[in-house]
């Protein structure tokens, strides 16, 4: 999912002037006083986490944090890096672009942060990566799935884009013989935007549907009363809702109001509790996800069973990626043997080249950003469920 | 066709009930709320949690939201804007900062909601009222859809009469066109400054109450998408003028559903917001607005 902050032409501003404060910070590299260039570990290896605590996609800020802390608790616990710790410095970019950028650049310019967690919105994320690129600061993001985030070596993303595993949808709709759909996607977030206008397309011509409408909402957009009554009208055998969380519930909603029964699905959005509010209405609602707390993988397992025990509840996507990235950053810390930043970039590199087993199942990179096998997860009317492929 | 015009009407009447209250402020003692978005979620976010512990009838929760509105809005009046009023050296600048001073309230406001909700949606699905689905054939209509098309009328309606036939609204307007004159003449500019405010921020919360019923649930940020639609129609209508709130805000309604209709929908705020441009061109003070009088 990307996330956009409405005070782009601020995150631009912020950004010149980050690069340029980068591009001076960057003439001088780590130094020998530094802890990145001291042969082996440290004692400590200092890691910024850049989340959105506060803000409109604080959902995805805090959830992130808890996983990161359980990998965190788990990396030291075992003694993963030996008698060096890894020490997380959580820093609020509430939901601004600006903020992140300027957070990045604190990083970069003091020595002792080896590697940055990066924040879960594409605009934040686009502020962050060419300083950072440029600064030889290696980041692992989770979700910021727009262009511009993945801009050279140094940056890294543990969320697989949905368009790799959203085939699932397609292998759904073929098992429930779906021969038309309709699809309303936000036309202001640019994830949301490919999938609507290529990725589902794509699919109908693989798995042999007629995508008979497609229409965008505003990024904005809170009532979905005209767009459900025309789809409900048009009666395809199934919907794409392609929207933000707060979007899910309501356009659910108004579509069963409306008299649709057939087949709704949509994306990793309808997670992390965002059809509670839509209870029994939205029960069949299903989404190809990343991750499912209900998966049989025993390393998605492993994470569940240790979440639940910290935090008492079930983890969601945003916890398993964090948990995920903050593991990927150890394994390329103790890969690199080294709290240099130049070590860890070509640490992370070799454990992307091998892949590894995380709260998401079995990982595997293309280039820097992570591919996954993915789930079908859908919404019984109370919880989620885990939706095999085939089913009725 | 007529679907379509069931759902201009409730949509116009979704941006009537969040426009009336931040109308009457503006058209009256001449404070532009920016906080309004923020009442507006706030007491629906505040009937949430209430719902949440009790099964509560609609009735009780509109009344929740009305008086956490009306109470939010008085303290906003109270703290925010009547000290930016008195401290302030001119009038101009004093309207300056009460747009920042909204502004500030606005966030404080939605940092909490965000805090508490994670901005996870919240509604009142734990709520005694059930949404009912009426298939006439030709249309379909909900419960719902009946109460806030009612409402809008029944509020606007109510609120027209009171600022033109009863003596205070007669005093609020008189504070409208010159407030100086209305205080020489023994209009209590503080006390109704505050009722005002009491009556917008209750109406804010009756609207927020109303629409998370209607759409199952609201975001903390969904004040603020509202808040540049009852602006719009607010302007497009005339500031200071109800039935020119309620035609500004059926016009976008009917614009904006047409749009949704006939094209893939994408072009619904370009579509809408231009030809309110266009409209403003031609006539600037909105429709039913009052010529101002300068003397010198």
């Amino acid at each position: 999912m990307s996330m956009h902050s409405r005070t782009w032409y601020g995150g631009i501003a912020a950004v010149g002037a980050s690069v340029l404060i980068a591009g001076l910070t960057a003439c001088g590299g780590p130094t020998s006083t530094d802890a990145g260039s001291v042969k082996g570990l440290p004692s400590t290896v200092k890691i910024m986490s850049i989340k959105e605590m506060s803000g409109a996609v604080a959902f995805a800020g805090t959830n992130a944090t808890k996983g990161i802390d359980l990998a965190v608790e788990q990396i030291n616990q075992q003694k993963f890096l030996g008698d060096s710790k890894l020490e997380i410095d959580l820093k609020d970019s509430a939901a601004s672009a600006q903020q992140a950028a300027s957070l990045a650049t604190q990083a970069i310019s003091d020595k002792s942060y080896a590697a940055i967690l990066g924040p879960a919105s594409s605009a934040q994320a686009t502020a962050i990566s060419p300083i950072a690129q440029k600064s030889g600061l290696p980041v692992v993001y989770t979700q910021a799935g727009s262009d511009g985030v993945l801009v050279g070596n140094y940056t890294y993303r543990v969320t697989a884009p949905a368009e790799s595993y959203y085939q699932l949808a397609g292998q759904y709709l073929k098992s429930k013989h779906v021969k038309t759909a309709a699809v309303l996607f936000n036309s202001g977030n640019p994830t949301l935007t490919q999938l609507g206008q290529k990725t589902v397309p794509a699919l109908a011509d693989k798995y042999g549907f007629k995508v008979r409408s497609s229409d965008g909402v505003q990024v904005t957009a809170q009532d979905f009363t005209s767009n459900a009554s025309k789809i409900a009208q048009a009666k395809p055998d199934a919907v794409f809702l392609l929207l933000t969380g707060p979007q899910d519930p309501v356009a659910v909603t108004q579509l069963r109001q409306d008299g649709y029964r057939g087949e709704i699905v949509g994306m990793t959005s309808m997670g992390a509790g965002n059809l509670k509010t839509a209870g029994k209405t939205a029960a069949g609602v299903v989404w190809p996800s990343n991750f499912s707390a209900l998966d049989t993988n025993e390393s998605t397992k492993k994470f569940v069973e240790a979440y639940k025990a910290k935090y008492g509840e079930v983890p969601n996507n945003y916890a398993a990626e964090a948990y995920d990235a903050a593991w990927f950053l150890a394994r390329g810390i103790k890969e690199a043997g080294s709290a240099s930043r130049t070590e860890i970039q070509k640490g992370l590199a070799k454990v992307a080249a091998s892949g590894f087993e995380g709260a998401q199942g079995a990982m595997t990179f293309d280039g820097t950003d992570v591919r996954v096998t993915g789930v079908l997860a859908g919404w019984d009317g109370t919880n989620e469920t885990l939706v095999p492929l085939g089913s009725s | 066709m007529a679907q379509d015009v069931i759902n201009a009407a409730t949509l116009g009447s979704l941006y009537l009930l969040f426009a009336l209250g931040m109308s009457l402020a503006w058209g009256t003692i001449g404070i532009l709320n920016f906080a309004h978005g923020s009442i507006f979620m706030f007491s629906a976010f505040v009937c949430h949690l209430i719902v949440r512990e009790a099964a509560l009838p609609m009735p009780v929760a509109v009344l929740i939201g009305l008086v956490v509105g009306a109470v939010i809005s008085v303290l906003v009046q109270v703290l925010a804007f009547e000290p930016i009023q008195r401290r302030a050296a001119d009038h101009r600048r004093a309207e300056l900062q009460i747009l920042v001073g909204g502004i500030g309230m606005a966030g404080v406001l939605l940092a909490i909601a965000q805090r508490v909700t994670k901005s996870v949606p919240f509604g009142f699905s734990e709520s005694t009222f059930r949404v009912h689905v009426y298939d006439l054939g030709f249309v379909r209509l909900s419960n719902v859809q009946i109460v806030i098309v009612v409402a809008a009328c029944l509020l606007a309606g109510l609120a027209g009469w009171w600022l033109r036939s009863s003596r205070s609204g007669l005093a609020l307007r008189a504070i409208g066109v010159d407030p100086e004159v209305a205080t020489m003449m023994g209009v209590d500019r503080r006390k109704l400054a505050v009722a005002i405010m009491a009556a917008s921020g209750g109406l804010a919360g009756v609207a927020g109450v109303l629409l998370t019923y209607y759409l199952g649930s609201i975001a903390a940020e969904s004040g603020d998408a509202f808040l540049l639609k009852a602006f719009a129609a607010i302007v497009l209508g005339g500031v200071g003028s109800v039935g020119g709130a309620a035609v500004g805000a059926a016009i976008l309604a009917v614009v904006e559903t047409i749009v949704l209709v006939q094209t893939s929908g994408t072009w619904v705020d370009a579509v809408s917001f231009g030809l309110i441009f266009l409209m403003l061109l031609v006539r600037p003070r909105g429709i039913f607005g009052r010529k101002e009088v300068r003397r010198t």
